[in-house]
């Protein structure tokens, strides 16, 4: 009896250990040598999971790209300090995420050295980092790079929206400056963009500043853009924030309202400040993406000019991280992280909105396919500079 | 002369506000009122603080904190935009529905407070969570936009407004002050264990307590949606900051009704927040600075109401 135990117990022993073996190679997935075999798991750190940018964002990732490659992608929370940005990372490494793509700004310095530490792959997307911070950077082993508008893309950005009414004769402007009195640079550079078209066009200046001289005015002015004459133009409004009260939706209304403004002009979130407000006959620009909401705006002619990031812009950020967790990171020859700027896609007519939106929210056909990113895995640095730079609608669609 | 004292403490805050305002903006050469758009956009933060104020009073008042009002706001409104889009029906309809709607979610949110039997303030905050990842599947998470539907935006008129107000404050005159329901929510708040033993049912007494909070957060919604063109999605408690609105009011409410009805206290209190938000608005106060005046009228109300006594004992002597 005691023979017939032992080896009743010898063979459960066989079969566990047996199991255990099938399990692991099960998981390990067929050949070791090919990485794509093997899922890889990314972590994406994100700061807002409700604005209609991070939503077509996130649906690239996971209704397309996690579709066509083998890997999974594990969402953070809404972080809104860096204290929440780092348990989201310590979350991440905890769930054997093997890199990062950070659509949170809060603390990108503590963000990088953090995944350097841990040995994690980290790409920062849709925005860069300072010079300061990239000479810094730029050899960590574990930094993938940044790509996205860099600062003076934004600058760009809200000059041309600005200059494009201008040319038209409009000279009387209202102004949504969003998160610049939280010091957010993108807004600031936007706004700066936007008195700097007027600058030239009413040759004046603003307070004094003109060209990118005007960040450091709006710096200096804890993030605020102060209504003012710029010689024959003139800003006769200005709100800024996220207060979503009453003072702050009567602002917008009585800036929108303003006999004397015949352009409003957001730097973001155009469609929730002054769309709602806006008299018909009066203009309206926004800096933000396409969804169903803006075309239908575009259609209706009350949002007359869209510069919009593109979901799939986030593309080459996210075949830059895979080829570095493949071991094919993609460096500069003097062994440099990538840092990249891309554009906006821009329409003032309802037309090109829709063209734009229907290939941006395609999760089949979208603007960069599988076959596209493919060649950018272990792609040379200049090749991949050339990808990113053609970042117009028709040059994608070419 | 009683009558006069009642009407001099009930008088004293919102003139004293209305008359701080009026020599602010006009010592910088702005005047408060000045057009049609003034008075709207006064009338309309009246509307809105008003309503999350008798919302927020009725269960706070009987000491259970609701933080699900402000997603109940948002659920409501979502639903109701949604059918009246599609239907084309619209903005009495849409009215009609968020207040329905609102009532219905007010009613699931007290059934399951009286069921579960935690603390009020754990459940709103679970019911808060569930309705705001509700109405973000509900719309993908893009909210909904009603910019450019003339006849929806149409709605946020003075007399609308008004109708609004004065709807919201018959309503809880009569249903807080004479009837039979009333009376039992008076007699609970006055002593429960003793009311219950009289025959009074807490329970029913506290869901309905709910189903008026929820249909008044339902008109809210609906106000801030016709108003805005646009409902935009919380999470993570995002929809609890609505609630702050009425704090400030309610204490003020709270004051005025030691020599009035509370209701008429809480409305003369919403006034008075609206003109304050108005003044905002036409001085063009930027959103940090007005944080801290709130802050600071805030504090200092309860720190008056906290040494009133003493006060009172210094100026005699």
């Amino acid at each position: 009896m005691k023979s017939v135990k032992k080896f009743f117990a010898l063979c459960l022993s066989l079969l566990m250990v047996f199991t255990l073996t099938a399990c692991s190679q099960e998981s390990g997935g067929g050949s070791s040598d090919d990485p794509s075999q093997k899922t890889v798991k990314i972590g994406v750190l994100v700061s807002d999971t409700t604005s209609a940018e991070a939503l077509a964002f996130k649906a690239y990732y996971e209704k397309y790209i996690q579709s066509v490659y083998n890997v999974e992608f594990m969402y953070s929370d809404e972080l809104k300090d860096a204290s929440a940005e780092q348990s989201a990372i310590d979350n991440f490494i905890a769930n054997n995420c093997q890199a990062i793509i950070s659509f949170a700004s809060a603390d990108r310095p503590a963000q990088i050295e953090k995944c350097e530490s841990e040995g994690i792959y980290y790409a920062v997307a849709t925005g860069t980092l300072t010079d300061e911070q990239y000479e810094k950077y730029k050899g960590y082993a574990h930094y993938v790079g940044a790509i996205g508008p860099d600062l003076a893309a934004e600058y760009q950005a809200g000059y041309d929206m600005a200059k494009h009414f201008l040319d038209q004769g409009y000279t009387k402007f209202g102004m949504f400056t969003g998160a610049s009195v939280y010091y957010t640079e993108m807004h600031i550079y936007r706004a700066a963009g936007m008195l700097a078209a007027m600058c030239e066009a009413g040759k004046g200046t603003y307070e004094g500043a003109e060209g990118m001289a005007i960040v450091g005015k709006i710096m200096g002015e804890g993030g605020n853009v102060n209504p003012g004459k710029i010689g024959s133009v003139e800003v006769n409004g200005v709100v800024a924030g996220y207060d979503f009260d009453d003072a702050w939706y009567g602002k917008l209304t009585a800036v929108a309202n303003d006999p004397n403004v015949e352009v409003l002009l957001a730097v973001g979130s155009g469609q929730v400040a002054f769309a709602g407000f806006k008299p018909e006959g009066k203009m309206l620009g926004d800096i933000d993406c396409y969804t169903a909401d803006s075309v239908g705006l575009m259609e209706k002619g009350t949002l007359n000019y869209l510069a919009g990031k593109f979901s799939a812009s986030i593309g080459p950020v996210f075949a830059a991280t895979l080829s570095a967790v493949y071991g094919k990171p993609v460096r500069d020859n003097d062994g440099n992280a990538l840092a990249l700027s891309q554009g906006y896609w821009v329409a003032d007519n309802a037309e090109d909105a829709k063209k734009y939106y229907e290939v941006d929210s395609s999760t089949t056909e979208p603007a960069y396919t599988k076959e596209m990113l493919d060649t950018l895995i272990g792609a040379s640095y200049d090749d991949f500079a050339k990808f990113v730079a053609a970042y117009s609608f028709e040059e994608i669609q070419k | 002369m009683k009558n006069g004292k009642k009407l001099a403490g009930t008088l004293a805050i919102p003139v004293i506000v209305f008359a701080a305002c009026l020599l602010i903006s006009s010592a910088q050469g702005i005047v408060l009122f000045d057009s049609l758009l003034s008075w709207t956009t006064f009338v309309r933060a009246a509307a809105n603080t008003v309503l999350v104020t008798f919302a927020l009073s009725i269960n706070l008042n009987s000491g259970r904190f609701d933080f699900s009002i402000g997603s109940i706001a948002l659920l409501s409104s979502v639903i109701s935009s949604m059918i009246t889009l599609k239907t084309g029906a619209g903005p009495l309809a849409m009215l009609v529905l968020s207040v329905f709607f609102g009532c219905l979610l007010g009613l699931l949110s007290g059934l399951l407070y009286v069921t579960v039997k935690l603390p009020p303030i754990i459940v709103s905050l679970a019911v808060a969570l569930f309705y705001e990842g509700f109405a973000f599947t509900l719309t993908g998470g893009h909210g909904v936009t009603l910019a450019g539907n003339a006849e929806i935006l149409g709605f946020g008129t003075i007399p609308n407004y008004l109708l609004v107000i004065l709807t919201a404050l018959v309503f809880m005159v009569i249903v807080y002050d004479h009837t039979r329901f009333g009376y039992e929510y008076k007699a609970l708040l006055s002593g429960q264990k003793v009311s219950v033993s009289t025959g009074i049912n807490e329970v029913k007494n506290a869901v309905l307590c709910y189903v008026i909070a929820g249909g008044l957060m339902g008109a809210q919604g609906f106000i801030s949606a016709t108003n805005n063109g646009s409902i935009t999605m919380a999470l993570n408690f995002g929809s609890i900051s609505v609630m702050f609105l009425a704090f400030l009011p309610m204490f003020v409410g709270g004051f005025i009704g030691r020599f009035t009805n509370d209701k008429l206290g809480y409305l003369l209190g919403a006034l008075s927040m609206a003109v304050i938000s108005l003044i905002y608005v036409r001085l063009n106060v930027s959103s940090s600075y007005q944080q801290i005046i709130s802050a600071v009228l805030m504090v200092s109300f309860l720190i008056y109401l906290n040494n009133e006594g003493r006060l009172k004992q210094i100026f005699r002597h």
